[in-house]
């Protein structure tokens, strides 16, 4: 068995029905769809049991009927697992890993910002990279935000200054 | 807030170099017992922009994400759509991708000394380290063209060969670039004013480094041996010999040495490169459409591991971009390094992560006693390092 392989029937074994896909894509490249309701307890698994001790980063994406979250982690630098997971587009809330992978916590302030996304426990969501003023309702990475309102969200901040 | 704490706002304008940051330092006398970091003064939405271009254009803008490691975030990029594609790239463009990689590490590494030399007040050095940079810049621009964005890298491969004339003239800059590497590496392990500012200072022990998810050179100089170019090699780096250079120093000082010697190992590799460099084409031809796929990319960029997450969805655009810059990996340990330091040393700490090179003008002072505020810019800020420094 490869490693690739033995990692996710490891995953498969301890978590049973919440591993809901998984995917070898190549050599060093793994996926993993985990149940939302899962996030800490397989990340803690991976990070405490099976040494995935560095977190690239956390992508967000907006995919219409539900927002994507992807952790990235990595083995030893060289094994790349991704982690997928589902939430409410309408009320997008995931648990803070930061307590996990301290690194996390400015990934999940970067995801804040762009996707509204709450990341309950997470101590300090204030904005990363907007600015302080920026209105809450508009998540520059959802797809249906035009590139036309973000500029005039932009204009306006500009004018109030 | 006790009554001797003081805020020192550092940033977020700098107008000689690149992205604004702004660090919010709380200090006690001289130390600093924690510090706050806000970005983002210069985000400019790209991933959101690159939702809106075609993946033919995307490899400009994503050029112009850094203009330090350009050729680190074409490489990327290039690699996560040839991945969605399900292209392979001939090998020729694959050695040709490492030379220009490698090329441009030494430039930023040679680059850096030189900033890491003038935060301390050594300017002799940096004018000397940035002379013979230009070196490694007129290597650059004879493969490219051009000195900053090279734009060698496409869809499927390279656009230039290395041919002819260019490998010859290339050996002998290198050699020149080697000589004068080794000068300043026995000459830093020497230099009292080097070893005074920066041996014990910004320390970051292997376990924070590795918690905190630091990369690149910072993670190498707290002494672990990771390099995504070994461990997750792409290009031609699986048939090249190189070392992982390591440090076990955790302080400015090893910082500066593991980048002075990687720049040895990225001379030594660039000339195995052209040795080895088999011939061919040096690019494939490719669809302008993908369907729906996703890839990671992964690429050890000057400054530490470069990441790149790219989605498909059958048209010409890509769905989505993801990327992650090796500075924003670096600031949660930037932070910790900057605690129970002296204010004095805030500047070259900052400059040991090579944060592409940030932030930092504009200091504000605020005494909450006196509720005296007092702005400084980066030059008082590195006069009054000098000054506490020769009081000392």
């Amino acid at each position: 068995m490869s490693r690739e392989e033995e990692v996710l029937e490891k995953l498969k074994e301890k978590f049973g029905e919440g591993i809901l896909g998984v995917n070898i894509q190549r050599q060093r490249r793994i996926f993993a769809e985990i149940d939302r309701s899962l996030l800490r307890e397989v990340l803690s698994y991976l990070r405490k049991e099976l040494n995935f001790d560095h977190i690239s980063t956390i992508t967000g994406y907006d995919y219409g009927d539900g927002i994507e979250l992807i952790y990235h982690l990595a083995y030893e630098d060289s094994l790349e697992l991704s982690v997928k997971l589902k939430i409410s587009r309408e009320k997008p809330e995931a648990d803070s890993v930061s307590d996990i992978y301290p690194a996390a916590a400015i990934y999940e302030r970067e995801v804040h910002d762009l996707l509204g996304v709450e990341f309950k426990g997470n101590p300090d969501l204030s904005p990363l990279i907007l600015p302080d003023e920026w209105p809450a309702e508009l998540r520059p990475l959802r797809k249906d935000e035009k590139l036309e309102d973000i500029k005039s969200a932009i204009e306006a901040e500009a004018e109030r200054r | 807030m006790s009554g001797s704490m003081i805020k020192v706002i550092f940033g977020p304008q700098h107008p000689a170099l690149k992205e604004p940051e702004r660090f919010i330092l709380n200090t006690e006398g001289e130390y600093v017992v924690n510090a706050k970091v806000r970005i983002g003064y210069i985000h400019r939405g790209i991933e959101k922009a690159m939702e809106n271009r075609t993946y033919l254009q995307n490899i400009y803008l994503s050029e112009r994400i850094c203009g330090i490691c350009s050729d680190a975030h074409t490489t990327c990029y290039v690699q996560a759509i040839e991945e969605l594609l399900g292209v392979e790239v001939p090998p020729r463009a694959k050695y040709i991708r490492v030379i220009v990689a490698e090329l441009e590490r030494i430039h930023s590494h040679l680059l850096w000394v030189g900033v890491a030399a003038h935060e301390i007040g050594f300017d002799t050095l940096f004018m000397y380290v940035w002379r013979d940079r230009e070196i490694v810049m007129d290597l650059l621009e004879q493969v490219s063209g051009n000195r900053v964005h090279y734009a060698m890298n496409t869809i499927g491969g390279v656009r230039r060969d290395i041919a002819g004339e260019k490998s010859p003239k290339m050996l002998k800059g290198l050699s020149l670039l080697e000589e004068k590497t080794k000068q300043y590496i026995e000459m830093i392990r020497k230099e009292q004013t080097i070893l005074k500012r920066t041996i014990g200072v910004g320390m970051l022990s292997k376990s924070d480094a590795l918690k905190l998810g630091a990369v690149g050179p910072t993670l190498r100089a707290s002494g672990v041996k990771r390099d995504v170019r070994k461990d997750d090699p792409y290009a031609a780096y699986d048939e090249i010999s190189f070392n992982v250079v390591t440090n076990d120093g955790c302080d400015c000082f090893a910082r500066i040495i593991v980048r002075c010697e990687e720049i040895l190992e990225s001379i030594n590799m660039i000339r195995e490169a052209l040795k080895k460099m088999p011939g061919g084409e040096i690019r494939v031809k490719v669809k302008p459409s993908i369907p729906p796929a996703e890839a990671i990319s992964r690429v050890e960029a000057p400054r530490g591991e470069l990441f790149y997450y790219a989605r498909s969805n059958g048209t010409d655009k890509p769905e989505r971009i993801k990327v992650r810059t090796p500075t924003l990996a670096n600031i949660v340990p930037l932070c910790k390094m900057l605690v129970g330091g002296y204010i004095a040393d805030v500047p070259i700490v900052l400059a040991g992560i090579d944060p592409c090179f940030a932030c930092m003008d504009r200091v504000l002072i605020v005494d909450s006693r006196k509720e005296e505020k007092r702005v400084w810019d980066l030059n008082e800020l590195r006069r009054y390092g000098k000054e506490w420094y020769g009081r000392h």
